[in-house]
């Protein structure tokens, strides 16, 4: 017994979605279509609607239905402080930390060699165009902690250096309201291996 | 007492991947069972105690259960000792990760491969001279597998001559070069050295760099490594 063709286009399709083996992909098609066909159909739309009108703002690479984003196009914000993060959902925590009133770039990505993901998969020759438009001073390395992470601030940093850009990282260390008995190890050890002079 | 379980085991993370919701794919490399592949469940929660120490460069000890393939990460414990690596020593450090990924067998006890593996990473964290500790591990990895071709005599059985020039192939004795030009081959003083793990001299290390890549290549099977053309793309930068 085979299934018709189109239930088969849709399980190979949800099979695109990370950690979605056939199985799963399944168990999703027949609940689509038999149990949720609004869901169904909203999910269709909506995907439509995002693949036409979604693109990359042109000036800080993130997601944006207009050629520039809202928050490149906020005036009020510092036009000469540049954060470079991993992906959106950082952009959007450090804007719910109130702590940075310049603008963003988002690389869409991290460069992680034992992945295979290289310097050209992610957006560093926009970046490059970005940070040198001659309005840029500082240039705030915010990528993640982890060893990709760090990695990535290394291309950046070799990327923008020697070219009259300050360039800054986020600082690493004891988190607010922490106490050196309840922390772990590795970021007490950190913190004490990159004090600051007072 | 839970079957295959193993406890206090020193250990490097080579390299872990998202697994399900909250959980990570480790692949570790242990003293005494090889490298091996857990699951550490629930290390990607915002709470986890994992989260700072599944990291890759640092020095733990863990502990696992499990039969077959995939194992479960039971602990992992801070060691401590080595600042995370950063910049161009971070690079390096994926370098040497890479190359005990895709050389080293799975589940194969290796103890000198850690200890080679621990030495170098110790010092990307310490010194400067990154090209010292690349060769030295690289020797170490071939000579760990069983894989580095023998320098303590040539092909005729003959003492290696510290004057004379070398022939040498990836899995053979050197071959002493009766004429030819000064610079052909590797220097016999280049795999006296190289035996010794002495790159202090950087004549040595320029030698040594081809003939081990050599080396690896050959046990590489043609794949490139990742590493090595992040590195390309690194000095390639627009000036």
């Amino acid at each position: 017994m085979k299934n018709p063709p189109s239930l088969d286009s849709l399980i190979a399709a949800l099979k695109v979605l990370p950690g979605v083996g056939p199985k799963s992909a399944q168990r999703m098609a027949f609940h689509l279509l038999q149990r949720d066909k609004a869901g169904a159909e909203r999910l269709a739309r909506a995907l439509d609607k995002a693949l036409s009108n979604l693109t990359h703002c042109e000036r800080c690479n993130t997601f944006s239905e207009t050629p520039v984003c809202n928050l490149c196009a906020d005036a009020s914000r510092r036009q000469d402080l540049l954060c470079v993060v991993e992906m959106p959902a950082d952009l959007l925590m450090l804007e719910q930390a109130h702590c940075h009133d310049g603008l963003y770039f988002v690389l869409m990505g991290r460069i992680s060699p034992l992945d295979g993901v290289g310097p050209r998969d992610v957006a560093l020759e926009k970046l490059f165009h970005r940070a040198l438009d001659g309005v840029v001073e500082e240039v705030i390395v915010a990528t993640n902690f982890t060893a990709e992470g760090e990695a990535t601030a290394h291309v950046v940093t070799e990327l923008l250096k020697n070219r009259g850009l300050k360039l800054t990282r986020i600082a690493r260390g004891m988190p607010v309201g922490g106490e050196l008995e309840y922390v772990d190890p590795g970021t007490l050890a950190q913190a004490m291996f990159e004090r600051r002079k007072l | 007492m839970q079957p295959g379980k193993v406890d206090h085991q020193p250990a490097y993370v080579l390299h872990s991947q998202p697994w399900r919701e909250t959980s990570l794919l480790v692949e570790v490399l242990t003293r005494d069972h090889g490298r091996l592949t857990l699951v550490a469940r629930s290390a990607r929660r915002p709470q986890s105690a994992l989260r700072g120490l599944l990291l890759p460069f640092a020095p733990l000890t863990i502990a696992w259960f499990g039969k077959g393939e995939l194992r479960t990460l039971h602990a992992a414990d801070w060691q401590g000792g080595v600042p995370q690596l950063s910049g161009m020593a971070l690079i390096c450090g994926f370098y040497l990760n890479e190359l005990a990924m895709r050389l080293s067998a799975r589940d194969d006890a290796n103890p000198a491969l850690f200890a080679a593996h621990d030495a170098a990473v110790r010092a990307l964290a310490r010194e400067p001279a990154y090209g010292a500790v690349l060769r030295r591990y690289e020797w170490a990895l071939l000579t760990a597998l069983g894989f580095a071709p023998p320098l303590d005599a040539d092909d005729a059985q003959r003492p290696i001559d510290p004057a004379a020039r070398y022939h040498v192939v990836p899995d053979a004795s050197p071959h002493r070069l009766e004429s030819g030009p000064a610079d052909a081959g590797v220097g016999g003083a280049t795999l006296i050295a190289m035996a010794a793990g002495d790159y202090a001299d950087p004549a040595v290390r320029h030698e040594a760099r081809g003939f081990l890549r050599a080396c690896l290549d050959h046990h590489l099977g043609g794949r490139p490594l990742a590493t090595r053309e992040l590195l390309q793309a690194i000095s390639a930068l627009p000036e």
